[in-house]
């Protein structure tokens, strides 16, 4: 390992990206993620990558699907709004299975919203922002560190599993700083073959890489093969952090920037004599819904705390199913919740269950 | 928060005008932080203005309150601004800039797109007494090698249109992990950089509650704290 450094969390998710093989990148300045796209801009040359500006999200996207078809790392990243314009060619690119990295560093929402952090893109990430039957692997850093090994793991998972991947941070993480370790730069040769790729049909068969048939059986078979990658992912990819959930007298369900900030609510709630259990999802679809099941088995209470009016909530419900009460505390628009109001949410709960 | 080894030629009565410039994330708000309660400390009258037009989060405007109560002018764009991502400089400042009674701390955007804020206000800098001090933390990837630092000295200087970089701060640094060892190779770089720049060090600024015991620093030291931390 390296020397640490003190980085911010954009300049950490750029730097993830190219230590684990990523060589191009198109992007399309937006706060509060444009240090990242600069970052790029900076540092692909040295390492002999190419980075682009595009004329907008929707050429990005694009440019990801032609760059992906032909076998290399490729990745952008946004924030919200521009996000939702390259929904179309994410839906695409997870129909013709090409492995891309996508980060999209949330701000508050609807529409324009603000540049400050939020969490409201969790269903549009993990449900399916784009049309047809597909889903993008999640993963919700809530420290840069972690921002750090999921992009690089992202970069694998893409790969692996021919899809594309989404890096959902947020504001707060793209902008705050910490000292880092940053792994060694990973050898291009060490990357997987990809054997589908558009590389020159010389001495073989050309492949064909496409999200269309217009023989809606031969395209249902292409829809049973993404479903069963689905399920191979389900199986094998479901990953959460559990911190002090045995004998909690609540368990909370939190994931990124919120997940972070849990850490001091635990903290100060032992203060006060409470015992706080947090489950933090880091794989946001495939969710971990049997292991949070089991876990709401032990308590009264799973409260979910997001930055949204309530998206995660949907499947904690899920997993949660009637073990466990399922109350939610947001905040939105670009307000981060201090730990001191979590808390209080805590005491109400705890105080309300104990007169009752 | 002061030591008595600071460094007497900073604290002058004959400098009354200071910005902090550097890359993106080398201290400058916290810095300018500091330094204005250190000014307002020794009795003067305080001004900070900030003038950080590239940064979103993490502002000298966000801890506006704390600076008030202890009785900073705080100079801001005008409050419904307060969250936009455009340019502002609050046309106030160029009065403080010429108020002689007054001691102004300008807390300034990273690089030299932060740095043209100096170079807009030059006219009215530099009839002034003024110290511009370059913060440098040398844990920070863009500024770990001399020539990195220097590079970007260069890039500042041309767009801070006849304002001139007085000095070097060392703010080498790993937020909460620092040690006296990380600070201590901070200034051994800087001293490389002062000799390549021909600029002096004024200090070394480092947090409270570092570890100091058996390291021996070269330049004064100036305690500070950190305010833009996040639980």
């Amino acid at each position: 390992m390296a020397e640490k450094v003190l980085v911010k969390g954009n300049e950490a998710l750029g730097e993830a990206a190219i230590r684990g093989g990523c060589r191009y990148y198109f992007g399309y300045p937006i706060t509060p993620q444009s240090e990242l796209t600069e970052y790029m801009s900076r540092r692909l040359p040295e390492v002999g990558g190419v980075f682009l500006q595009a004329e907008s999200e929707v050429s990005v996207v694009n440019m990801l699907y032609g760059a992906s078809c032909v076998g290399v790392r490729v990745m952008t990243s946004t924030s919200s709004p521009g996000f939702s314009l390259m929904q179309e060619g994410v839906s695409y690119m997870a129909g013709a299975e090409l492995p891309a990295v996508f980060i999209n560093v949330v701000r508050g929402g609807p529409g324009l919203g603000d540049i400050q952090p939020a969490q409201g893109d969790y269903l549009q990430a993990t449900k399916g922002g784009g049309h047809g039957d597909y889903r993008l692997i999640v993963l919700g850093p809530s420290t840069i560190q972690e921002a750090i090994e999921l992009v690089m793991l992202a970069f694998d998972l893409a790969d692996k599993y021919r899809t594309p991947v989404e890096v959902l941070a947020d504001g707060m993480i793209g902008q705050m700083m910490e000292p880092v370790e940053f792994p060694e730069m990973r050898s291009l040769n060490t990357l997987p073959e990809k054997p589908w790729s558009l590389t020159g049909a010389k001495g073989r068969k050309p492949n064909k890489i496409t999200s269309f048939d217009l023989d809606p059986y031969k395209l249902e078979e292409m829809n049973l093969r993404y479903e069963a990658t689905r399920k191979r992912i389900i199986a094998n990819e479901q990953r959460w952090e559990e911190r002090n959930v045995k004998g909690a007298d609540i368990l909370v369900a939190a994931y990124g920037t919120v997940g972070r900030i849990m850490k001091t609510v635990m903290e100060l709630a032992k203060e006060e004599g409470i015992n706080v259990g947090l489950f933090r999802p880091i794989t946001l679809w495939p969710f971990p819904y049997e292991r949070l099941e089991e876990l709401s088995k032990k308590v009264n209470t799973v409260l979910t705390v997001e930055m949204s009016g309530g998206q995660m909530l949907e499947d904690v419900k899920l997993a949660v199913k009637d073990n466990a009460a399922t109350p939610f505390y947001g905040r939105m628009g670009g307000v981060v919740p201090t730990p001191e109001e979590i808390l209080e949410q805590i005491e109400k709960i705890i105080k309300g269950s104990e007169s009752a | 928060m002061m030591e008595d080894k600071f460094d007497i030629r900073i604290v002058s009565d004959e400098k009354r005008i200071f910005a902090f410039v550097g890359d993106f994330g080398s201290g400058k708000t916290e810095m300018a932080i500091n330094f204005a309660l250190m000014r307002r400390a020794s009795g003067k009258d305080v001004a900070i203005a900030d003038l950080d037009v590239v940064n979103l989060y993490f502002r000298s405007r966000e801890h506006t309150n704390y600076l008030r109560e202890r009785g900073i002018n705080v100079i801001l764009p005008p409050q419904k601004y307060r969250n936009a991502d455009v340019p502002i400089i609050t046309p106030t400042v160029m009065g403080s800039i010429s108020d002689h009674n007054t001691d102004l701390i300008l807390d300034i955007g990273g690089e030299e797109n932060g740095i043209a804020v100096l170079g807009y206000l030059s006219e009215y800098l530099i009839k002034e007494a003024y110290e511009i001090l370059f913060v440098i933390n040398g844990r920070r990837p863009f500024t770990r090698k001399v020539e990195d630092i220097v590079s970007l000295y260069d890039r500042l200087v041309r767009k801070a249109r006849g304002v001139k970089i007085n000095s070097l701060v060392n703010n080498t640094n790993l937020m909460d992990e620092t040690t006296g060892e990380i600070v201590k190779e901070g200034e051994e770089l800087l001293e490389d950089v002062s000799s390549a720049l021909s600029i002096p060090i004024a200090f070394n600024s480092i947090s409270e509650g570092v570890n100091l015991d058996g390291v021996s620093l070269k330049y004064p030291i100036f305690r500070i704290k950190r305010f833009n931390t996040v639980k």
